[in-house]
C-alpha cells in the first residue's frame, strides 16, 4: 500500500461536525493554576481521604470487633479508596468519563509546549512516558533507602538499630515498593514512550487509558507509603495469610496499594497490547517488529491476564479485613493456601513481567553497538512469547515445601525447568550478535553486557531453586533472595538504566554526561555483585530471609554485603547528579541520532514533534540491517512538510548505513 | 557514519492525507475489536480466580466449614438477578443485531432497556447483601458469595456504564448529524468507530450473561 | 568440530563457520572452546572433590546427603555453563572491541540466523534441562520427599519398619515438639535418635511458619490445621539448628532453637525420663492430635457468644475456662 505524497491542506477535524468540548472537558489542559494538575490531585486526595475515613468511622466504629481491636479497617479502606478517587478526580481523569455519560466526544488533542504538561493528565504518550520516568525513579529510590535501612540493621546480629516491628515494616515496605516499581519500570517509561514510535504510529490506541495508568500508579505509590504511618504491615511483599489476617491497619495499605498498582498495570498493558496489534505502520509485518516491541507485547499479555488474579486476591483480603469474610482463615472454612495459590499464580508471571522488558532492551541495544544485525531474531521473539505462555504454569515452585499436594511437585519442577529453555534464548541472541562484531563500549552497552553477566548467575541459580531436593536447603533464605535480586535488579534494573542512557537523548533532546555515566556503571556493577554474591553463601550457610538476628559466624559476610550495599546506593546518586545536571541544570542538546541507530524511533527530529511522524512511515524491513551492503532502507518516511522550512538535504553518507529513504520533493 | 544532521527541522503543523486518515480509522476500529476481547479476557481471569477460590475451598472443606447446613444465599433474589442480567444481555444483543441492519432506534430502545436492567440487577445485588441469612465469615461458601457479589456489582457497573455512554453518544451524534443526515453520519469515521464500540460492548454483555449464569449455578443450584 | 554435545552453551560457529575463517584470521570458536575446556576441566573436579563434601547441608541424615549430592551435580553442570558463557563474553569483548581496529563486521543473512547454531543451542539446553527435571524427580522419590514437607497425604513414604513420629508445633514465636509414641509429652528441645527414620509432622497454631532443621535437611511449612509431613533418616550424631524460614511476624528473626541427634539408647532414656517427669504437665495439655483448632470460647476475644456451640466439631485447644 502506498501512501500518496499528495497532501491536502490541513484539516482541522475529519468528521461532519466538530465536537464542542465544554469547559469541563478542557479543564485538565487549561493553562495556569485554575485548571487540573498535580496540585489539585493532592487536594482531591486529601479531601477524599478525610471523607472516606470519616465515613468508615461513622459506619464501623460501633462494631464489636473494631472496638475490641482498636483498628478500624473499614475506615482505613474508606480513606484510601476515597483518597485514590479524589486523586483521580483532582487530576482530571474522570472528566471525560463523566462527559461521555452525556454523549460528549473527546476534546480534540493539541500540543502544549508548556512545561506544565508534565504535571497534568495528558493524552500524549511521550509526556506520559517522561512522567513515568520520574515516577519510577522516585519509587526506586524510596525502596532503595529502605534497603539501606535493612542493611544497616543487618550489620550486627545482636545489636539492633530498629525494633522488631519497625524492622519488619521496613522489610515489607522495601519489598513491596520495589516489586510495584519493577512491574512498570520499563513498560511505563520506555514502553509508553517508545512503542508508538517504533511501530510508526502517531499515538497509542487509548491515550486516556495510558494517562490513567500513570496517575493510578502514582496513587498506588502514595498508598503504599501510607502503610508506614499506619504502623506498617508484617507480611513481607508476599502477604501470606493468616499473618495478613492478623495484621493491623497497615495491611490495608498493602492490599489497596496492590489493587491500585494492579489497575495501573492492567491499563498500561491493555493500551500497549492493543496499540502494538493494531497501530503498526503499513508494511510492518510481525517479522519486522523491533524486538523491544515483541518483549513489550509478551509483557502486556502477562500484565493484562495475570494481574486480575492479584486484584481478586486483594479484594478477598480486603473483604477479610472489612466485611469479616473468611477467605484466608482456615478455622472458618477458608484456607491459607488459597492466598498462596492466588498470589503466586499472579506472582510468577509478575517476575516475567520484570524479566522480559529487560531482555527486550538488551536485544534492541546490542545491534547498535555491535554494528551487526540481531542474531536469531525469530528465536528471540518466539522465546519471549514462550516465556510468557509458560509462566502461567510454574507458580507452585514457590510452594514446594508448603504442604501442597506432593504429586504437584515433579510437575512444577518440570515446567520450571522447561521455562529456562526460552529464557536462555536471550543468551543465544546476545552471544550470536557479539560474534565478530565491532563493539563500542558506550554507557548503554556497558549496562547491557552487565545484564548478560548478572542474569546468567541469576538464571542458573534459578535452576538450582527449581530442583526440589536442593530447594529444601535454599528456599526461604538468602540464597533465593540473592537469586531474585540477581535476576530482577541485575537483569531488569541494569537494562532499565541502559535503556535510559540510550533513549534519554531522544526523549529529552539532551545528552547525558558520559564520564558520570561510566562512573555510575562501574560503581553499580562492581558493588552490586559484591553485595549480592556473598548472599548466596549466607543463604547456603543457613540464614533465613527477613530476619534481624542471625548466626554470629555469618557477621563477616553480612558486613561485607552491607558496606557494598551502601556504595551501591551511592552509585545511584551519581546517576541522579548526571540526570539533574544534563537534563535540567546545564543541558547540552543532543543530535537526533547520537548512537547511529537504524531504529525507526531515531528517524525523527529532536525534539520529537507531538504527532511523531510527518507522514505515517511505510515500513520496508526490520531495523537490524547493520553492516549489510545494499541493505534496504528501514522505512519510507514520505515527504517532509515544506511549510516554512528549508528543503531537506538529499541523503548523504554511505548507502549501507542510510536508514531512511527521502523522496525528492517536487520543485 | 550516518549523516544525522540532514534530518531537517519540522514544523509543528499536523496534517494528514486521505490514506493516512483511512489507515488510522481502520486502526481505531480494529482496536475496539481487539480491546473488547482483551477486556473480556481480563474479566475472565478475574472471575476464574473467584471460581478457583470456590472449588478450592469446597474441596478443602477446612473444619467442615465449607457449607454447613447447606446454607444458601437468598435464592429468590438470586434468580431475579440472574434473569434480569440474562434478559438484559439478550435484549442488548438483539438491539445490536437490529442496528447492524440499519435500525438504530430499535437499538436505542433495547439499549436503554438493558441499561435499566443492569441498574436493577446492581440494585438487587446490593439489596441481597443486606438480606443474607448468614454471617460473612460463617463458612467458605459465605465468603465466596460475598466475593461474588462484589465482583458482580463491579462487572455490571462496567457493562452498564459502557452501554449507557454509547447510548448517550448515539443521541448526541444524531442531533449534530450534519447536512447528510444519519446516512453520512453512519459512514463517517466517528460512525464506524461508534459501531465498533457498540459491537465490543455487546460482546461484553454476552460475556456478563455467561459469567452470571455460571456463578448462579455455583451458588444456587449445586 | 569437536563434540558439540558436551558444550552446553557455546554459541556455535557464527556466520562463516570455524573452518572458513578469513585469510590469516584466527579460529575464534576453536580458541573459545579450548579455553572453556581447560577451565572447566580444572574447575569441575576442583569443586566436586574439594568443596563438594563440605557443601551444605552436610551429611547428618539421608536427606542431607542426597541434597548435598544433588547440589553438587547441579554445580557440576552449572560450572561449565557459567564458564562457557563468561569465556565467550570475555573473548568477544577482548577480541572484537571497536578500539582495537580489525575487520568490519559482516551483516546479511548469515549474520542474522544460522540454523545449525540455533538448533544445537535449543537441543543442548533442552537436554540439560530435561535431564535435570528427571534427575530431580528421581532424587525426590528415592529420598522419600527429600526432606520437604509433603502435606497431610505424603506420596513417597519410607518403607522402614519403625518410623518415629515427632510433631513439630510452630507458634508465634517458638517451636515445640511432641512425641506421640511417648505419651504425647511436649518438649522445647528437639532430640532424635540416630539411625532412625523419622516422620516430622509439622503444624502451626496461628500463622504460617516453616520448620527448617538445617543439618537434618528438613524444611516443612507449618500451616494452621494442616499436618505437613516430612521424612528423613538420621545417619550421624551431632547438633543441629532449627530456624523458622517463613515470615511469621515480629519475632520471626528470633525464632530458632537447637536440637541434637543422639545414640538410640540415650534417646530412649531421655524420652522415657521426660515422659515420666512431665506427666502432670501433659495432662493439662490438649490431647495429642495432628492439628489443633482454637475453640470458640478461648481464642476469639469475645466475638462469638459463649453460649453458642462452636461451629467446628474438630478438636478444641486450650484448657477449660475456670468458672468465673
Amino acid at each position: 500500500m502506498t501512501i500518496s505524497a499528495e497532501r491536502e491542506t490541513e484539516v482541522a477535524y475529519p468528521d461532519p461536525t466538530p465536537p464542542s468540548a465544554g469547559w469541563f472537558q478542557t479543564l485538565p489542559a487549561r493553562p495556569g493554576w485554575l485548571s487540573q494538575h498535580l496540585g489539585t490531585a493532592v487536594i482531591g486526595a486529601v479531601l477524599g481521604y478525610l471523607l472516606g475515613h470519616w465515613l468508615g468511622n461513622v459506619i464501623a466504629s460501633g462494631y464489636t470487633y473494631v472496638a475490641n481491636s482498636g483498628t478500624n479497617s473499614i475506615a482505613n479502606t474508606g480513606g484510601i479508596a476515597f483518597g485514590a478517587l479524589g486523586w483521580m478526580i483532582g487530576i482530571g481523569a474522570l472528566n471525560y468519563p463523566l462527559a461521555k455519560m452525556v454523549g460528549k466526544e473527546p476534546a480534540p488533542e493539541f500540543e502544549t509546549t508548556s512545561w506544565t504538561k508534565y504535571f497534568r493528565y495528558t493524552a500524549d504518550h511521550k509526556v506520559v512516558g517522561l512522567q513515568y520516568v520520574i515516577g519510577v525513579l522516585l519509587f526506586l529510590f524510596t525502596g532503595g533507602l529502605l534497603a539501606m535501612a535493612i542493611r544497616t540493621e543487618l550489620l550486627t546480629p545482636t545489636s539492633h538499630v530498629f525494633g522488631p516491628g519497625t524492622y519488619i515494616a521496613i522489610v515489607s515496605e522495601h519489598g513491596t515498593m520495589m516489586m510495584m516499581m519493577a512491574t512498570s519500570v520499563v513498560v511505563g517509561p520506555l514502553g509508553n514512550w517508545l512503542v508508538p514510535l517504533m511501530i510508526g504510529a502517531r499515538r497509542t490506541a487509548f491515550p486516556r487509558i495510558e494517562a490513567f495508568s500513570f496517575w493510578v500508579f502514582s496513587a498506588g505509590y502514595i498508598v503504599i507509603l501510607t502503610a508506614l504511618p499506619y504502623g506498617g504491615f508484617p507480611t513481607g511483599w508476599t502477604g501470606y495469610a493468616p499473618l495478613q489476617t492478623q495484621a493491623g491497619g497497615g495491611m490495608i495499605s498493602y492490599l489497596a496499594g496492590f489493587a491500585l498498582i494492579g489497575m495501573g498495570m492492567m491499563a498500561a498493558g491493555f493500551n500497549l497490547a492493543v496499540t502494538i496489534i493494531n497501530y503498526r505502520a503499513p508494511g510492518m509485518t510481525w517479522s519486522r517488529v523491533p524486538i523491544f516491541v515483541w518483549s513489550i507485547l509478551a509483557t502486556c499479555a502477562l500484565l493484562t491476564l495475570a494481574t486480575p488474579t492479584l486484584v481478586a486476591a486483594g479484594i478477598f483480603g480486603i473483604l477479610d479485613h472489612t466485611a469479616q469474610t473468611a477467605f484466608y482463615v482456615t478455622e472458618h472454612g477458608g484456607s491459607s493456601y488459597l492466598w498462596q495459590n492466588l498470589f503466586w499464580f499472579f506472582g510468577h508471571p509478575e517476575v516475567y513481567i520484570m524479566a522480559l522488558p529487560g531482555f527486550g532492551i538488551a536485544a534492541e541495544i546490542l545491534p547498535v553497538f555491535t554494528r551487526k544485525p540481531l542474531f536469531a531474531y525469530k528465536v528471540a521473539a518466539a522465546g519471549m512469547v514462550g516465556v510468557a505462555l509458560l509462566s502461567f504454569f510454574v507458580w507452585q515452585h514457590h510452594l514446594f515445601q508448603s504442604g501442597i499436594n506432593p504429586d504437584m511437585r515433579p510437575l512444577f519442577m518440570l515446567t520450571t525447568e522447561l521455562i529456562s529453555i526460552p529464557t536462555g534464548f536471550i543468551f543465544l541472541v546476545g552471544m550470536g550478535t557479539l560474534y565478530k562484531a565491532k563493539i563500542r563500549f558506550e554507557v548503554p552497552m556497558l549496562f547491557v553486557l552487565a545484564l548478560f553477566f548478572n542474569f546468567l548467575i541469576g538464571g542458573v541459580t534459578g535452576v538450582f531453586l527449581s530442583d526440589v531436593p536442593v530447594n529444601v536447603t535454599v528456599h526461604g533464605g538468602f540464597f533465593v533472595l540473592s537469586h531474585f535480586h540477581y535476576t530482577i535488579m541485575g537483569g531488569l534494573i541494569f537494562a532499565f538504566f541502559g535503556g535510559l542512557y540510550f533513549w534519554l537523548p531522544k526523549m529529552t533532546g539532551k545528552t547525558m554526561n558520559k564520564k558520570l555515566g561510566q562512573i555510575h556503571f562501574w560503581l553499580m556493577f562492581i558493588f552490586f555483585n559484591l553485595t549480592f554474591f556473598p548472599m548466596f553463601l549466607i543463604g547456603l550457610l543457613g540464614q533465613p530471609r527477613r530476619v534481624f538476628e542471625y548466626q554470629q559466624n555469618l557477621q563477616a559476610f553480612n558486613d561485607f554485603s552491607s558496606v557494598s550495599a551502601f556504595i551501591l546506593g551511592a552509585s545511584f546518586l551519581v546517576f541522579v547528579a548526571n540526570f539533574a545536571w544534563s537534563i535540567f541544570i546545564r543541558p547540552t542538546p543532543s543530535p537526533a541520532n547520537p548512537w547511529d541507530s537504524l531504529g525507526l524511533e531515531w528517524q525523527t527530529a529532536n525534539p520529537v514533534p507531538y504527532y511523531n511522524f510527518e507522514r505515517i512511515p511505510v515500513v520496508l524491513t526490520d531495523p537490524y540491517h547493520y553492516s549489510e551492503t545494499d541493505a534496504p532502507a528501514v522505512a519510507d518516511l514520505g515527504d517532509p512538510v515544506l511549510v516554512g522550512v528549508a528543503a531537506p538535504a538529499a541523503a548523504d553518507g554511505p548507502p549501507d548505513t542510510d536508514p531512511v529513504k527521502h523522496e525528492t520533493p517536487p520543485e | 557514519m550516518t549523516d544525522t544532521t540532514s534530518i531537517p527541522e519540522r514544523t509543528t503543523v499536523y496534517s494528514d492525507t486521505p490514506e493516512e486518515r483511512e489507515f488510522e480509522l481502520r486502526a481505531a476500529v480494529t482496536s475496539y475489536w481487539t480491546g473488547g476481547r482483551l477486556f473480556i479476557a481480563m474479566f475472565t481471569f478475574l472471575l476464574a480466580s473467584l471460581a478457583f477460590a470456590y472449588f478450592y475451598l469446597r474441596s478443602a472443606n477446612n473444619g467442615q466449614l465449607w457449607r454447613p447446613n447447606n446454607m444458601t444465599a437468598p435464592t429468590g433474589i438470586g434468580w431475579a438477578i440472574e434473569f434480569t442480567v440474562v434478559a438484559s444481555a439478550l435484549i442488548a444483543i438483539y438491539g445490536q443485531m437490529r442496528m447492524r441492519r440499519g435500525n438504530v432506534l430499535d437499538w436505542e430502545v433495547a439499549g436503554w432497556t438493558a441499561v435499566l436492567g443492569g441498574l436493577v440487577a446492581m440494585g438487587l445485588q446490593i439489596w441481597q447483601l443486606t438480606q443474607l441469612p448468614f454471617f460473612p465469615g460463617a463458612s467458605g461458601y459465605a465468603s465466596c458469595f460475598i466475593g461474588w457479589a462484589v465482583m458482580n456489582i463491579v462487572m455490571l457497573f462496567a457493562g452498564t456504564y459502557w452501554l449507557e455512554t454509547n447510548l448517550a453518544r448515539s443521541l448526541r451524534m444524531r442531533s449534530t448529524a450534519g447536512p447528510g443526515g444519519p446516512g453520512q453520519l453512519a459512514m463517517s469515521a466517528p460512525g464506524q468507530i461508534f459501531r465498533a464500540n457498540v459491537s465490543a460492548c455487546t460482546y461484553f454483555w454476552g460475556f456478563m450473561a455467561v459469567g452470571s449464569t455460571l456463578f448462579w449455578v455455583m451458588f444456587y443450584l449445586i | 568440530m569437536t563434540d558439540a554435545a558436551t558444550q552446553p552453551d557455546a554459541a556455535g560457529p557464527g556466520p562463516s563457520g570455524p573452518a572458513h575463517s578469513g585469510k590469516g584470521e584466527p579460529r575464534h570458536f576453536v580458541r573459545m572452546v579450548a579455553i572453556w575446556l581447560v577451565l572447566s576441566l580444572v574447575a569441575v573436579p576442583l569443586f566436586y572433590f574439594l568443596v563438594g563434601p563440605h557443601v551444605p547441608p552436610g551429611t547428618m541424615t539421608s536427606t542431607a546427603e542426597e541434597n548435598q549430592f544433588d547440589f553438587n551435580i547441579l554445580m557440576v553442570i552449572a560450572l561449565p555453563v557459567l564458564i562457557g558463557v563468561w569465556v565467550y563474553l570475555g573473548y568477544c569483548i577482548v577480541t572484537w572491541r571497536a578500539s582495537k581496529g580489525g575487520p568490519d563486521p559482516v551483516g546479511g543473512a548469515r549474520a542474522r540466523t544460522h540454523l545449525g547454531v540455533q538448533t544445537a543451542w535449543i537441543a543442548i539446553t533442552s537436554f540439560i534441562v530435561l535431564f535435570l527435571a528427571g534427575f530431580g524427580t528421581f532424587e525426590l522419590i528415592t529420598t522419600n520427599g527429600a526432606g520437604g514437607g509433603e502435606g497431610p497425604n505424603p506420596v513417597w513414604t519410607p518403607t522402614a519398619a519403625h518410623i518415629l513420629p515427632v510433631q513439630v508445633i510452630g507458634q508465634q514465636w517458638a517451636f515445640t515438639y511432641r512425641y506421640p509414641t511417648f505419651g504425647g509429652f511436649e518438649s522445647k528441645q528437639l532430640i532424635v535418635p540416630v539411625d532412625t527414620t523419622i516422620a516430622f509432622h509439622v503444624t502451626s497454631l496461628d500463622v504460617i511458619h516453616s520448620f527448617w532443621a538445617y543439618q537434618l535437611s528438613i524444611k516443612a511449612d507449618a500451616n494452621p490445621q494442616i499436618d505437613n509431613v516430612a521424612f528423613t533418616t538420621t545417619n550421624h550424631t551431632g547438633g543441629f539448628t532449627v530456624r523458622c524460614s517463613e515470615l511469621c511476624g515480629l519475632w520471626h528473626g528470633a525464632m530458632y532453637n537447637y536440637g541434637q541427634v543422639v545414640p538410640k539408647q540415650a534417646f530412649e532414656t531421655w524420652a522415657t525420663t521426660t515422659e515420666r517427669a512431665t506427666a502432670a504437665n501433659t495432662k493439662l495439655l490438649p490431647p495429642f492430635a495432628w492439628t489443633y483448632v482454637p475453640d470458640a470460647n478461648g481464642a476469639d476475644g469475645g466475638y462469638y457468644n459463649d453460649t453458642v456451640v462452636p461451629y467446628s466439631p474438630s478438636e478444641v485447644y486450650g484448657a477449660k475456662q475456670p468458672a468465673s
